[in-house]
């Protein structure tokens, strides 16, 4: 068990290193109100990147989120203003998330396509489609109810919080207990063998990209609502941010292992550094620089550590078949 | 023997060089094939470099940042840092050698996914760019033969064409007429039976990822010559055309197939299709939806080919064969660019 949560120990540690630094150096950091705001930015990331891990778990990637996070984003705006009421606008955001999804799973899935140029495709595709269709014009004059769901401002942290729990520890715990959860990881493992053992793998690529696309929706969502109009070029590189965020909680990139709480926790990492700059008198454009060093120290450190258990492994069979 | 998808493509092809005729009078002139070649010479230079390390079973996220950071550092020496431009041109190319040695250090001899490590690179060399000019810096003022290098003419062509059809050359012998070409398909049809087969996969796999440095590096410096300015945003989203105009070529995303001749038909009608619709009056978001959906075409049709060609014949007989005739045909081309600027050159000669 120690073993296991080895990794999500470094990254705790990494978070308690700079937390402290920060103690240290800039305290303001730890206000409420900047605690407040870091948080509310964060949740959204992390909706994103549960469908992701799940998506990575079974050995692919998708890189078409920010584009479907901008599409539902603007959606929801269309539909608040044509006077929906808010749990249709819900649910018709994450249709539309829920039906990109899909349409990737099926390409992967049924078609046989490489997940990376499908999802490419898809985002490059989205993306202009979304263009067109907007012209580059965001979206204005929202109704009051859109904002905050015309909840008091102070409330609003407690419901995106409320979601983004449930939704970690439901998955996490489905992943860990039911039994669709484990032919997640079965697929990701070695997926000819899990079809031999009689999971219908095609159906569960296609209906973890359907999943994935449909917490991009619901984060796209709870991101829209914190403004008083949407962006029609939101959610740009964020399919970067939240592939960065499992890979540094230790899920492996081919698939088969990797855990939620790692996800979290590389969620809050990547969500304290940007912040942490403006406070320690770096300049915010470095922040992609740091996120690209710690992504190639959190992978370097991962190939290092799977390849020393094997050598002691070696070691300990040499010792014990040693005359 | 051509493959199927570059039969598709070269339909796709001559569908788009059509109906762009019919549709945009100004797509069939002199000048406007010009317009399309100097677009697709920094593309092109990344794509040449992504097609053995496709091949190879690997992918290179990063060589559009890397672009951005070799840009940003050759503006850099040369404004700022006083430098003559002729060494800060060297710089840039030395650090684009040691960003594809990062990737080829990490990737080769770490052991590492390819595409989780060049996603990190991606936002290391990006990041490093935006820190370096704090994300609004243009570094401009360039002497002219400098920009010549990208606005210019040799003759009647333009300037950058010889250096894409010196790295087209070089790149099809390296690939096609080479041991290490071969070892390139060995590794991505299998890594394991390459080294038992007694390959040296890692030094193999660097080489093809530190090649892709250097050439994103003089695809970055042909960027500032022909833009006259260099930003941390060169680049931005070059690594996707690349990665697309190899897939569209008829390399598997799994590695093990793909060719020069395809990467290079592939470039063309991504090119086309971008030039063609600026010129039709299209709205240009069309080119991502189009080329998205030729993207997802080509490779629906090759699957389909592949597991058809899987139930009817055993694995060992789905080899790579790139016939004489194609490789005669790619350096016939090659030729006829070399002979074609050395009589502009004549002929500019004579005139003066």
């Amino acid at each position: 068990m120690i073993q296991r949560a080895r990794h999500e120990l470094s990254v705790v540690f990494a978070i308690v290193a700079l937390a402290l630094v920060l103690a240290a150096v800039a305290p303001a950091y730890f206000s409420g109100e900047n605690l407040r705001d870091l948080f509310v930015a964060s949740v959204p990331v992390l909706i994103v990147a549960l469908g992701a891990t799940l998506v990575i778990l079974t050995g692919h990637a998708d890189i078409s989120v920010g584009s479907t996070f901008a599409m539902c984003s603007v959606l929801a705006g269309v539909a608040a203003k044509a006077e929906l009421p808010m749990p249709a606008v819900l649910v018709l955001t994450c249709a539309a998330g829920l039906s990109i999804g899909l349409m990737n799973g099926a390409l992967v899935a049924y078609v046989g396509l490489p997940s990376i140029a499908v999802t490419l495709a898809m985002m490059v595709g989205v993306r202009d489609a979304l263009r067109w269709a907007t012209e580059g014009a965001w979206v204005y004059g929202l109704p009051v109810e859109f904002q905050w769901f015309g909840l008091p401002v102070s409330t609003y942290p407690i419901v995106a919080g409320a979601t983004a729990g449930l939704l970690t520890v439901g998955l996490a715990w489905g992943l860990r207990h039911l039994s669709a959860g484990r032919a997640v990881y079965a697929v990701g493992s070695h997926r000819e063998a899990a079809r031999l053992a009689g999971l219908n793998t095609s159906r569960i690529i296609c209906v973890v990209f359907g999943l994935a696309g449909m917490l991009t929706a619901v984060a796209a969502l709870l991101n829209a609502v914190r403004f008083n109009q949407v962006p029609s070029n939101g959610g740009l590189g964020l399919e970067m941010k939240v592939i960065a965020a499992v890979v540094i909680g230790g899920s492996s990139i081919t698939g088969g292992h990797g855990r939620i709480a790692g996800t979290v926790l590389g969620v809050i990492l990547l969500g304290m550094i940007g912040p942490a700059l403006t406070y320690l008198g770096i300049s915010a454009y470095w922040e992609r620089a740091i996120h690209g060093a710690i992504i190639l120290t959190a992978v370097a450190m991962d190939g290092f550590r799977s390849s020393t258990p094997r050598a002691t492994s070696r070691v300990r069979r040499s010792l014990v078949e040693a005359p | 023997v051509t493959t199927r998808s570059e039969r598709i493509l070269a339909v796709a092809f001559l569908l788009e060089v059509v109906t762009f005729a019919v549709t945009a009078p100004a797509f069939l002139s002199l000048a406007n094939g010009f317009e399309i070649v100097r677009v697709l010479v920094e593309i092109g230079l990344l794509a040449l470099a992504m097609t053995p390390i496709i091949i190879s079973g690997g992918i290179d996220l990063s060589v559009g940042a890397l672009m951005g950071l070799v840009a940003v550092v050759v503006g850099w020496l040369f404004t700022d840092g006083q430098q003559p431009l002729v060494v800060a041109i060297a710089a840039g190319l030395a650090l684009g050698a040691a960003g594809g040695a990062l990737n080829a250090s990490l990737v080769a001899y770490g052991r590492l996914p390819p595409l989780i490590v060049t996603l990190g690179t991606l936002s290391l060399f990006r990041g490093v760019a935006e820190g370096l000019t704090h994300g609004a810096v243009n570094y401009s003022g360039f002497p002219e033969w400098f920009l010549f290098l990208g606005q210019g003419y040799v003759g009647m062509m333009p300037a950058q064409l010889p250096i894409f059809v010196l790295g087209l050359t070089a790149y099809a012998v390296l690939l096609h007429r080479s041991v290490i070409g071969r070892s390139w398909y060995a590794i991505g049809t299998a890594a394991e039976g390459a080294r038992y087969a007694g390959l040296p996969v890692p030094r193999r796999i660097a080489l093809a990822y530190l090649l892709a440095g250097v050439s994103s590096g003089v695809a970055a410096i042909i960027y500032v010559a022909r833009l006259g300015q260099a930003g941390a945003d060169a680049g931005i989203g070059y690594e996707l055309d690349a990665i697309t105009a190899v897939v569209l070529g008829g390399a598997s995303m799994l590695g093990g197939s793909g060719t020069m001749w395809g990467t290079l038909l592939g470039l063309l009608v991504l090119a086309i299709l971008r030039n063609g619709l600026q010129l039709a009056a299209l709205p240009s978001e069309l080119t991502g939806l189009l080329t998205a959906a030729i993207l997802l075409v080509t490779l629906a049709f090759d699957r389909s080919r592949r597991s058809h060609a899987r139930a009817v014949m055993s694995p060992a007989t789905e080899g790579l064969t790139v016939s004489n005739a194609q490789v005669a045909a790619l350096c016939a081309a090659v030729l006829a660019g070399a002979a074609l600027v050395a009589a502009a050159n004549v002929w500019g000669g004579l005139k003066h």
